[in-house]
């Protein structure tokens, strides 16, 4: 029945127990006929008079008086309050009627009265007796929809309880089945699909869909489908997916087929999509999913047979027009004009104290000042520290900067480079080249690291970072050899590139390499290898972990390695990599010093992006355990709550929930984690309630809760310019401005809130929030684990695991191209998204919107949609790239 | 949830939070934390506190097996809330430091408190307040206070000597609109109403259907009607109605005469029907009804008095809060009537409340009923023939009927008789339509 109204208990309802059902009969009996309507009357009787004619000897008789019977109910108009009169004057006849049927003697008109029989029990079965199902398979088969919808939809719960009753008794079902085929092709044909998918989801057989669905119903089909999946358990949501996959083939909906193949992260489905389609307009634009996606994936002539075609196809993959049109969008929005650190922090507004305490610490300033410049600039080719011509005279000439950072600092210093040239390959490689010739083993390493950045997602036949950075991995220096290894990892995250595991691989079993080295080894081949299940890779990682002494066991950079692990099975539960499985049992042989900790890691990883409650169950469950000193496993299961329930909106409105409750009661190893888990639930998705929560913990009195609170702010505000956080932060600069440790958080964060001034997001969710980036989500996971010791990895010398960021970094926009893959503006639409899942009609899918003209910008939750008939989208989801055609129908007025 | 209870989940934290600890920052005195950022403005209802609390909302409203997964997901989630927090409580009960916390509060809050009301806000710190009796005062506000729901005009308590803001008086529903709230179900039901199938069934579908089932209009794709105008001659039944919706319904229901909307003060009036709906709102699913909405509907002429004015305001706003510009979803209203025609036409424009239920005077079939039903508990001689009553040609309205029914029991008593005869009816009869006709002067009753 529907969910019970009645919240406000004590309230009105006191005595309204009496419903109506109960004053119908006892009003009724009372006064019998006599309140019936003259029609009313004469209707009962001529039922009346049916019934007896029905049990009378002529078969004649019967046959005329079934057949009025039949008329009346089929004409009887119901209202949805109340029962339609001839069932209700029926009703106390139901159980003649019933008894005569059993003495009847097969005939036509038997299965005549089972009609009837059936329909009156829609009303008069008692619960559970199924007695309309059973008088309908007794029938005479004809049309279901005759009797209505509601008959219908009775019958279907029956069938769902007789199938699952038949299934334990191993019965036969095939008559049940015949009558599945008839109220599915009933409800597909009157808009009701979720009714016959839920009906086939019963009894198990969604193939028998395919054929029912048709040019009208298969959009609102496949979304209830694809809808269903999130929540239904495994491995059924893949069954249904699998449905849907097919459907949009048949239709061919091919860009709607491609995302469904990237959830199941099915190639062999993708190269379906591409080898089912021939047109090749479309199929650059399934190259521009693709590549916004993230994966590594390689064309052959069967997928597109024309060489030089495929060329134009994979570069598209690989990204490498992405900087491109980045900057035309930066154009577009006129913020070409780089910005310095002080543009951001805005010191002008705050009351004169603040700027008066920047003297402290200059170096921790300055390295802040190099990251928040790196956010900002990011991808835009020009800043106003680290690309001034170092020519100019001295003022803020690039070599000047980088010497204004010590040490380590100059590593991230010189990376920075590397960010703000990121996706420009060919410049980025030519600017950074100055630094290889540095004497400074420092500078090298942040040289070697910006390489990677700039290759982050953009795959080139040549390979240059590989070229550039191979022969580094094995130097003496460490640093140097922690810069060419994460650069790598960052460059091939997802590739799965096997040279690199040769390469990279001994270097866990190096007994000379330092922890760091294996550190930063294990977490890139868990990037390049993400979500591979790749033994060969695990095997390592384990025999590394296993190798480790107590003493090393208990260092922070320690943690990188569990999670090195996870990272391999980012994503695959274990139904869908059964390694998983094995790789948890040999974890249950490591030091209980690192033992939970990897036993959380790669449970969260494992399950990230499922939604599955049962893990959160037990990772909330490891959570409320009292600990002894010394144990950290709580951090990542923290973390792990978000990743697992960041899949679906009501898991993580839901999660956030929990989070609170942490909050309240959880210890401070807890309370750390918080903020984080928060900020990749919300991730460049400032929620007011979040923002809040995390403003309140960023003056918490614990410094490192409230360090996570304020990096988190930047996490959730990334790439917004949301002016809440931006004077949250601001504030907060100069409520800390004698701490320097939660300044630099500061600092670090109101960088993240202008990410790209803007333009950019860390989102790892894409195309309606439907898809999830591996390689973006390992990127968050790691900085976020690096976070739970904020002290020892990013205020110590590893600052430089912010740059893991980077892997989620995409532009927020929708960016429309002609078919010869040129820029063309044209008006849009943009407004926040509705939910139109299991809605009839073409309810509208955004609301609130206002028209831009493309390229614009997409903000957590928008949906655009073209304001022009003139165009076609070659994709139903406007994100990212979008290739327009001329729609041939459309004409001028 | 007064503010005795220190620290709201969502927003104020442990008192003490702000605070920062001595160390590193030792030479900076006391300075106040980042200010809540919307201080003094009090947020809606769902920032609240209980905005924690509140679920998300689960789409599509079909009854499907989507719907069914989602609402099972946020069932397991709170399950898991509830196993969590119960292991807590277990493992380290937070009773003791919440009572030692709140003793803390107890004591910065010294007692008595006094009761005044907050004038301005200054900084976040400090305030204007003034007490019931005397001048306003300057004064700090405590750091426990849950700044962000003070609001100008709110009540307050003070400490009573140095006057500092030490909380703040949260049952902030009018009395006024208390009292609306029918706690206890009328004990009229459908069944006691003659005739009237279409009205009821109108009404059903009208003002149930859409809180027991908001799926049957969704899948049409049509907004459910908001709400309803019962109209026509008085003593048809109207008010029977309504009150025997109420008493089926599980919704709260909020009921209000339409006269009780004028209000002495200026501006009270609509401040009553505004929170006559928010209140609705908070307690939603819910029905509003609005009795003799004459009081204050009637076509808007130029106002001449004040007074008139006033009323005119009331109306205006009850329009706003039918045209709901907060939505409000789950809040249905129901108007009474007997003089539509003077209503403001703008009350009755489709898209507020465009539905119209007329009451006519009750035939012959109705009358019969309603004859049974008002005499089917009274002892009647056998000699009683009602059909004679019932096929009169004289108008009776249900409620003259009732008149009518008890006017005779009324003379059997009189005449300490045990049963009630058909000259006590005739006689009744003739004396309710004697005093129908003429012994009531026309323009009072029309
Ligand atoms: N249809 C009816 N059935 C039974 N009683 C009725 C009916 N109509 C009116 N009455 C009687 O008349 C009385 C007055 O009716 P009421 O609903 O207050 O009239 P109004 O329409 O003016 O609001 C009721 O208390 C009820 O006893
Ligand atoms: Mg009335």
């Amino acid at each position: 029945m529907a969910p019970d109204p009645n919240r406000t208990a004590g309230g009105a309802s006191g005595s309204g127990t009496t419903k109506e059902g109960k004053d119908d009969t006892v009003a009724k009996k009372k006064v019998e006929n006599e309140d019936l309507s003259d029609e009313d009357l004469a209707l009962k009787q001529q039922l009346e008079l049916y019934v007896e004619r029905v049990q009378d000897p002529d078969p004649s008789l019967q046959k005329v008086a079934l057949e009025s019977m039949r008329q009346e109910i089929r004409t009887s108009t119901s209202s949805m309050t109340s029962v339609p009169k001839p069932l209700k004057f029926l009703r106390p006849h139901y159980g003649t009627l019933k008894a005569y049927y059993e003495t009847m003697s097969e005939s036509d008109l038997k299965k005549y009265l089972a009609d009837i029989l059936s329909v009156l029990a829609l009303t008069m079965s008692a619960e559970g007796e199924r007695e309309s199902l059973k008088y309908r398979l007794l029938g005479s088969d004809g049309d279901i929809g005759s009797w209505g919808h509601e008959y219908v939809r009775n019958l279907a719960g029956e069938i769902s309880q007789e199938y699952a009753k038949r299934q334990s008794e191993e019965a036969p079902i095939d008559d049940l089945m015949e009558l599945v085929q008839q109220i599915v092709a009933f409800h597909m044909k009157h808009n009701a699909e979720p009714e016959a998918v839920d009906l086939l989801m019963e009894v198990e057989d969604l193939d028998m869909l395919v054929e029912h669905v048709d040019k009208t119903n298969f959009k609102r089909t496949c979304l209830y489908l694809t809808s269903s999946a999130r929540y239904l358990p495994g491995p059924d949501d893949m069954l249904v997916l699998d449905i849907a996959y097919l459907i949009y083939l048949k239709f061919e909906e091919y860009p709607n087929a491609l995302q469904i193949a990237l959830f199941l992260d099915n190639l062999q489905y993708v190269r379906q999509v591409f080898t089912s389609c021939d047109d090749l307009l479309r199929k650059k634009q399934f190259c521009y999913i693709l590549a916004r996606h993230g994966i590594t994936f390689e064309l052959d002539e069967e997928m597109v047979a024309d060489d030089d075609d495929r060329e134009v196809l994979q570069d598209i993959i690989n990204n490498s027009k992405l900087s491109e049109g980045y900057l035309t969008l930066a154009r577009d929005i006129e913020v070409m004009e780089p910005k310095s650190p002080e543009d951001i922090y805005k010191a002008h507004l705050l009351d004169g104290r603040a700027s008066s305490g920047a003297s402290v610490d200059s170096a921790r300033q300055n390295l802040a000042a190099t990251f928040v410049n790196a956010f900002v600039n990011a991808g835009f080719g020009q800043d106003k520290l680290m690309t001034v011509p170092s020519d100019s005279s001295s003022g803020g000439s690039s070599g000047n900067w980088l010497f204004k950072n010590k040490e380590h600092g100059k590593t991230s210093a010189a990376a920075s480079l590397g960010m703000i040239l990121l996706w420009d390959v060919d410049s980025g490689l030519a600017q950074i080249d100055k630094y290889f010739h540095s004497n400074d083993n420092h500078v090298i390493a942040g040289a070697l690291l910006g390489v990677g950045i700039v290759n982050c997602g953009i795959k080139n036949d040549c390979d240059p970072a590989m070229a550039l950075l191979g022969d580094y991995t094995d130097k003496e220096d460490s640093s140097i050899r922690i810069g060419a290894i994460m650069g790598l990892g960052i460059a091939y995250a997802g590739s799965q590139n096997e040279q690199l595991r040769y390469k990279l691989a001994p270097i866990l079993n190096d007994a000379k390499a330092s922890l760091d080295v294996i550190a930063f080894t294990a977490i890139s081949l868990g990037l390049i290898y993400v979500g591979s299940c790749n033994e060969e890779v695990a095997q390592a990682i384990i025999f590394a972990l296993m190798d480790r002494s107590e003493a090393e066991l208990a260092e922070p950079l320690t943690r990188l390695l569990p999670l090195g692990l996870g990272l391999l099975y980012l994503g695959k539960q274990v139904y869908r990599c059964e390694s998983v499985e094995a790789t948890a049992e040999v974890s249950k042989t490591f030091n209980e010093k690192i033992r939970k900790y990897c036993d959380m890691t790669l449970l969260s990883c494992a399950y990230a992006g499922t939604g599955n409650v049962l893990k959160v169950q037990n990772l909330l469950g490891h959570c409320s355990q009292h600990l002894d000193k010394g144990e950290m496993h709580q951090g990542p299961a923290v973390i792990g709550i978000a990743m697992v329930a960041m899949a679906e909106e009501l898991g993580l409105e839901m999660a956030i929930r929990s989070l609170e409750h942490l909050l309240q009661y959880g210890e401070q190893n807890i309370r750390r984690a918080v903020p984080l888990a928060l900020g990749l639930l919300c991730i460049s998705n400032p929620k007011v309630n979040v923002m809040d929560t995390l403003s309140r913990l960023s003056h918490d009195t614990d410094s490192e809760v409230a360090m996570a609170a304020v990096i988190s702010l930047g996490l959730i505000g990334a790439g917004t310019n949301n002016a809440r956080i931006a004077g949250m932060l601001r504030n907060l600069s100069s409520y800390y401005y004698k701490d320097t440790s939660l300044l630099f958080c500061v600092r670090i964060a109101q960088g993240l809130v202008h990410l790209g001034k803007g333009l950019l997001t860390l989102n790892p969710y894409h195309s309606d929030r439907f898809l999830l980036s591996p390689t973006a989500l390992a990127g968050l996971v790691t900085m976020l684990h690096a976070c739970l010791d904020m002290k020892a990895i990013v205020l110590g010398k590893y600052h430089y695991v912010l740059y893991f960021l980077v892997l989620a970094m995409q532009p927020r926009m929708l960016m429309t191209v002609d078919d010869s893959l040129k820029t063309l503006p044209v008006p849009v639409r943009v407004g926040q998204a509705v939910d139109v899942v299991g809605q009839a009609g073409r309810p509208k899918t955004i609301t609130g919107f206002q028209t831009h003209s493309t390229p614009v910008l997409l903000a957590a939750g928008d949906r655009a949609e073209l304001a022009t008939e003139k165009y076609i989208p070659l994709s139903p989801i406007l994100e990212g790239f979008v290739i327009l055609k001329e729609n041939p129908e459309y004409r001028e007025d | 949830m007064g503010q005795g209870t220190p620290g709201g989940l969502n927003r104020q934290g442990l008192p003490g939070d702000r605070k920062p600890d001595g160390s590193g920052k030792k030479e900076k005195k006391f300075e106040p934390a980042a200010p809540p950022a919307r201080v003094g403005r009090k947020q809606r209802k769902q920032k609240g506190p209980e905005a924690a609390a509140r679920l998300p909302t689960v789409t599509p409203l079909t009854k499907c097996k989507l719907r069914l997964l989602k609402l099972e997901r946020i069932k397991d989630y709170l399950l898991m809330e509830e196993e969590f927090v119960a292991n807590q409580e277990r493992l380290k009960p937070q009773e003791e430091k919440a009572e030692e916390d709140r003793s803390k509060v107890d004591d910065l809050r010294g007692s008595p408190m006094s009761v005044g009301n907050l004038e301005e806000l200054i900084d976040e710190n400090h305030a204007i307040v003034s007490s019931s009796v005397g001048p306003e005062y300057y004064v700090g506000i405590l750091s426990f206070v849950d700044k962000d729901q003070l609001e100008p005009g709110c009540a307050i308590l003070m400490h009573n000597k140095v006057l500092s803001v030490v909380g703040l008086l949260q049952d902030e529903v009018d009395p006024m609109v208390s009292v609306m709230k029918v706690e206890k179900a009328p004990l009229e039901s459908y069944a006691d109403i003659g005739g009237l199938d279409a009205q009821i069934q109108e009404i059903k579908e009208a003002v149930e259907l859409p809180l027991t089932h908001p799926e049957l209009y969704e899948d049409i794709g049509i907004k459910p009607p908001k709400g309803v105008i019962l109209y026509g001659e008085p003593g048809t039944g109207k008010t029977l109605l309504a009150k025997a919706v109420a008493n089926s319904t599980s919704a709260t229901f909020l009921r209000v005469v339409g006269s009780e909307l004028i209000q002495k003060y200026l501006g009270d009036g609509p401040k009553l029907v505004r929170e006559l709906f928010r209140v609705a709102d908070d307690l939603s699913p819910s029905i509003v009804f609005i009795d003799e909405i004459d009081a204050v509907g009637t076509k808007r002429y130029d106002a001449h008095s004040g007074g008139e004015r006033e009323i005119q305001r009331t109306m205006l706003e009850l329009l706003n809060q039918l045209d709901g510009f907060d939505s409000r979803g789950d809040v249905k209203v129901i108007l009474a009537t007997n003089r539509i025609e003077s209503l403001d036409p703008a009350l009755l424009r489709p898209g507020r409340i465009d539905r119209k239920i007329e009451f006519p005077l009750p035939d012959i079939k109705t009358r019969r009923r309603i004859f049974q039903i008002h005499t089917s508990r009274m002892t009647l001689a056998d000699d009683v023939n009602l059909e004679e009553f019932v096929m009169t040609k004289d108008e009776f309205s249900g409620a003259d009927i009732k008149a009518i029914c008890t006017e005779a029991g009324l003379l059997a008593l009189r005449e300490r008789r045990m049963k009630v005869t058909h000259a006590d009816f005739k006689k009744a009869k003739d004396k309710v339509m004697f005093k129908k006709k003429e012994g009531v002067p026309e323009g009072l009753y029309m």
